[in-house]
Order: structure tokens, then C-alpha cells, then sequence
């Protein structure tokens, strides 16, 4: 099982996953944070924080996982209320209506949270929203091997820190 | 006759302080051995036990067959588990992982230059990878570095996914392998994966088949063009030949250890037992005689010389 760590994030991979934990270059007076993608098929270089450019190259067996970060200003917002990550989906969580961009016979959800001090969001995409009932259980795999570590101060982006 | 009898007791004198002097070299040598854990001679406790796998580290495996096969340093051999018999472990380079094979596609996960995490699953999806391991510093692998600038031109067939690998940032310097790959490029920065798919240096190239989560091939090459013509015939091989469907039934146990059981018991049936001179050549005349012109002429012989068999030709060629 192989193991991405960077960022204060770290995913085991179940089995046929690949991903990638980045942050994206700061632009003007952006601050960015961290990005995980994860994918049952093979990702192209560049993909959209929420899978533009990945989506649409979904079979109906594949899954794709976004985990995004927002700004410690989220902290302590109604939005964010919820303690924890998700860790146990079910196919009634998926819906075609929850997709960020709609794509016939597809699903999504979506949850924000925070997990160690620090504001999430989990998105997830089924390609094949008939086929949940078995592809479900992959994400639910991915989410248990999911971990996030608090952010120490000093490598917050944006943060004072010393060199 | 006086002078005789004291030249040849003076002779015997010296013959006997240099049996002497062989005997203490001996005895040091058999000494040190053990002290390095071969264990010759040690006269007490279980040989293999102790000398293999209590101080080498190594595995062993005892098979229902009466054998005991011994693993060490990625080279295999049987020793017929004859009581008295004293093994002398043979190790040569890396040591196999147990759960590894010579065709096995693992997930290659590492960092990016910048420092991100990224993990490229090569099996399990329907497409052909082609993983170029090169380093920063070799001068082959600078072509290569500059041809992947241009991705659009490398003419590789369509539907193959190129992916990069270096050493990691322990062993590479991360700024200069940012500096070579071009923006579209996947590089991986992974040591292990190098330990993984067994490279011997770089420039090396290995393509997965993702279908059957095997490699299909793997070498070395001078340029980008040699790699590309064969990633073309090898997509060619798994289209027309269906090599994935041969390649489920070497993953459904036709590899590994189970071939190299195969490979024993097809050894033992042709007379070929544990310790047969011929398994271990002392010279390339071993391997390549060079009576094979006269072997040719001789058909009775050459049936049972690969070199003349077509495809072991083949084989030999490829």
C-alpha cells in the first residue's frame, strides 16, 4: 500500500488509487493551501482543484476524491461546524444533483469539515451512479486511510514564520 | 652417511613446521568463517538455521518435495536435506523481498521536485506506462531530459502515459531535477520505486501493461527514438497478440516463487539435481560453447541446444 505524506496530510492508497497532495503556486495575493487528489484511473498533469480535466475522463467504474483545504478565517464558521472527517459514506449520500459540474450517469458529495484544527472540504465523484452500491465502498476505503495532522505555525502559506 | 641423516632429519624438521604453519592458517581461516556466519564445520546447532537465516537474515522456505530452498541475496538453491550436510550461504546482490517478482508493477509514490506527494498507480487501469528512470547528473539521461521538454514530439503512440523517475530528494537534488522536467511532465522523486522495479542504472526504461499490472518490457536505451519504436511493437504485441491475457495467467501464479518451483521440479525430472556442475558455469565456454559451429553440423545435437532452437534464438535476441 503506498503512502503520500506532505502538506500535514497523509493517505495510505488502497488498492488501483493513485493522488497527489500539492499546493498550488501563489498567484498575486492568493494564499493557497492544500490539495489532494485521488483517482482510481490515471490522473492528467493538470486538474482543477475540484477534477476539471479528471472528471471527464471517468469510466463508470472509477472513482475520484477531492480533499481541499480553506483558510484557518474558516475556522469556527457554520459551514465548518462539523468535527471530523467522514468516514463511512453511504450510497444514499450520492447524488447527481451534488455534482460540481454535471455529467450524465455520474454522482457526487460533498462535506466540509474540520479535522485537526484545520477547515476542509472532502468531494467525491462516482463514475457511475447505478453502480454505486459497489463503488462506494472504495471511497469509504480511501476516507479510512485518510489522516490529517494540525498544521504546525510555521509552515501555514501566508504565515509569519522564521527562515 | 652421518651428513645424510642430518640433512634429511633438518628436511623433516622444516616439513614438519610448515604442515604446522597450514594447519594454524587453517584453523584461522575456518575460524573467521564462522565468525562471519558461514558457519563451516560448526560441528553443533542446526547449520542451516543458524547460518542462514539466524545471522544472514535470509529466507528459507522447506517445500513438501523433501527440498530445502534457500533464498539468499536474489539467488536461489537447493540443498537435499541430507543430515549431515553443512550449506554455505552464496550471496549476490540485493536481497528479493518475498512478495515481490521479476514482472510485479507496483505504485510508484514519492514527491514531485517542489516538494508534493504523488503516487501514479501503473496497474490497474487500461493503458500502457512507460516509467523513464533517469538521474539529474548522467549524461545519457540529458537527451532524454531535453526531448521530454517537448512531449507533443516525443512520437510515442497514443493512449501511453509517460511518468519519470528519479532518486529521491535524499539522494537528488530536487532543484535540478525542477529545473530539467518540463511542467507537463509527471517526475516522481522515489528511491524505493528504483528498489521496486529493480533498476540498474539510468537511463533504464520499464512499460507496464496496466491491464495485466505487469511490465512487459524494460532496458536501456541511447535515445528517445529506440524507446519509442519499441513501445510501438510492444503496443502492437498487446493488441494483436493478446500478450495481457497471457499476462493474467503469469499473474494468476505462472511467476514468482511458483515459477521457480516449476523451474525446480522441471530441473530435477531432467537428471539436473541441486549442486549439478552445470548450474553453475565457470566460463562463458560454459554457457557458449565454442564448438557450436561443429554442434550445428551435428543434427542430433543441435535439437538439444537452445541457441539452435528459433525461438530461444529469438529469445536470446530479444
Amino acid at each position: 500500500m503506498a503512502t503520500l505524506r506532505a502538506h500535514g496530510i497523509e493517505a495510505r492508497l488502497p488498492d488501483a488509487f493513485e493522488g497527489r497532495i500539492f499546493i498550488r503556486p501563489r498567484v498575486a495575493n492568493e494564499v493557497p493551501f492544500p490539495v489532494a487528489h485521488f483517482a482510481t484511473f490515471a490522473l492528467p498533469g493538470q486538474v482543477a482543484d475540484f477534477g476539471g480535466g479528471a472528471v471527464t475522463l471517468m469510466g463508470p467504474n472509477d472513482v475520484f476524491a477531492v480533499l481541499f483545504e480553506y483558510g484557518p478565517e474558516s475556522i469556527g464558521t457554520r459551514l465548518f461546524a462539523r468535527q471530523g472527517m467522514p468516514r463511512a459514506l453511504g450510497v444514499d449520500d450520492f447524488r447527481p444533483n451534488l455534482l460540481r459540474r454535471g455529467l450524465g450517469g455520474q454522482s457526487g458529495t460533498q462535506w466540509f469539515f474540520t479535522e485537526s484544527g484545520r477547515p476542509f472540504t472532502f468531494y467525491a465523484v462516482l463514475g457511475s451512479h447505478a453502480r454505486r452500491g459497489a463503488l462506494v465502498p472504495h471511497v469509504n476505503s480511501l476516507l479510512s486511510n485518510l489522516s490529517v495532522n494540525p498544521q504546525p505555525l510555521s509552515v501555514v502559506p501566508g504565515a509569519s514564520a522564521w527562515n | 652417511m652421518v651428513a645424510l641423516v642430518i640433512i634429511l632429519t633438518v628436511v623433516v624438521l622444516l616439513l614438519t613446521v610448515l604442515v604446522a604453519g597450514l594447519l594454524r592458517s587453517h584453523a584461522d581461516i575456518l575460524k573467521a568463517l564462522h565468525e562471519l556466519g558461514v558457519g563451516v564445520g560448526d560441528p553443533v546447532g542446526d547449520p542451516v538455521g543458524e547460518a542462514v537465516g539466524g545471522q544472514n537474515g535470509d529466507h528459507r522456505h522447506d517445500h513438501s518435495d523433501g527440498q530445502v530452498h534457500r533464498r539468499t541475496g536474489g539467488r536461489r538453491h537447493s540443498t537435499q536435506s541430507a543430515p549431515n550436510s553443512t550449506p554455505v550461504p552464496f550471496t549476490m546482490g540485493p536481497q528479493l523481498p518475498g512478495e515481490r517478482n521479476a514482472t510485479s508493477a507496483p505504485t510508484i509514490a514519492g514527491v514531485t521536485p517542489s516538494g508534493d506527494a504523488l503516487a501514479i498507480a501503473v496497474s490497474g487501469n487500461d493503458q500502457l506506462t512507460l516509467v523513464a528512470f533517469l538521474s539529474s547528473g548522467c549524461t545519457t539521461c540529458a537527451g532524454f531530459w531535453e526531448a521530454f521538454q517537448t512531449p507533443d514530439q516525443l512520437g510515442l503512440p497514443d493512449g501511453i502515459r509517460l511518468v519519470v523517475v528519479t532518486k529521491g530528494p535524499e539522494m537528488e537534488i530536487a532543484g535540478e531535477v525542477q529545473a530539467k522536467a518540463h511542467s507537463r511532465l509527471q517526475v516522481v522523486m522515489s528511491t524505493d520505486a528504483w528498489g521496486d522495479y529493480e533498476v540498474p542504472g539510468s537511463p533504464f526504461f520499464v512499460l507496464v501493461d496496466g491491464k495485466a499490472g505487469r511490465r512487459i518490457g524494460e532496458g536501456v536505451a541511447n535515445h528517445f527514438s529506440q524507446v519509442t519504436e519499441l513501445v510501438r511493437r510492444a503496443q502492437v504485441d498487446v493488441q494483436a497478440f493478446g500478450i495481457g491475457s497471457r499476462s493474467r495467467a503469469f499473474a494468476g501464479g505462472l511467476d514468482g516463487p511458483e515459477r521457480e518451483s516449476a523451474n525446480d521440479r522441471e530441473l530435477m525430472a531432467a537428471g539436473i539435481l541441486p549442486g549439478d556442475p552445470s548450474l553453475y558455469p565457470a566460463s562463458l565456454d560454459d554457457i557458449f560453447p565454442s564448438n557450436i559451429d561443429n554442434i550445428s553440423a551435428d543434427p542430433s545435437r543441435a535439437r538439444t541446444t537452445p541457441l539452435q532452437d528459433p525461438q530461444a534464438a529469438q529469445r536470446s535476441a530479444g
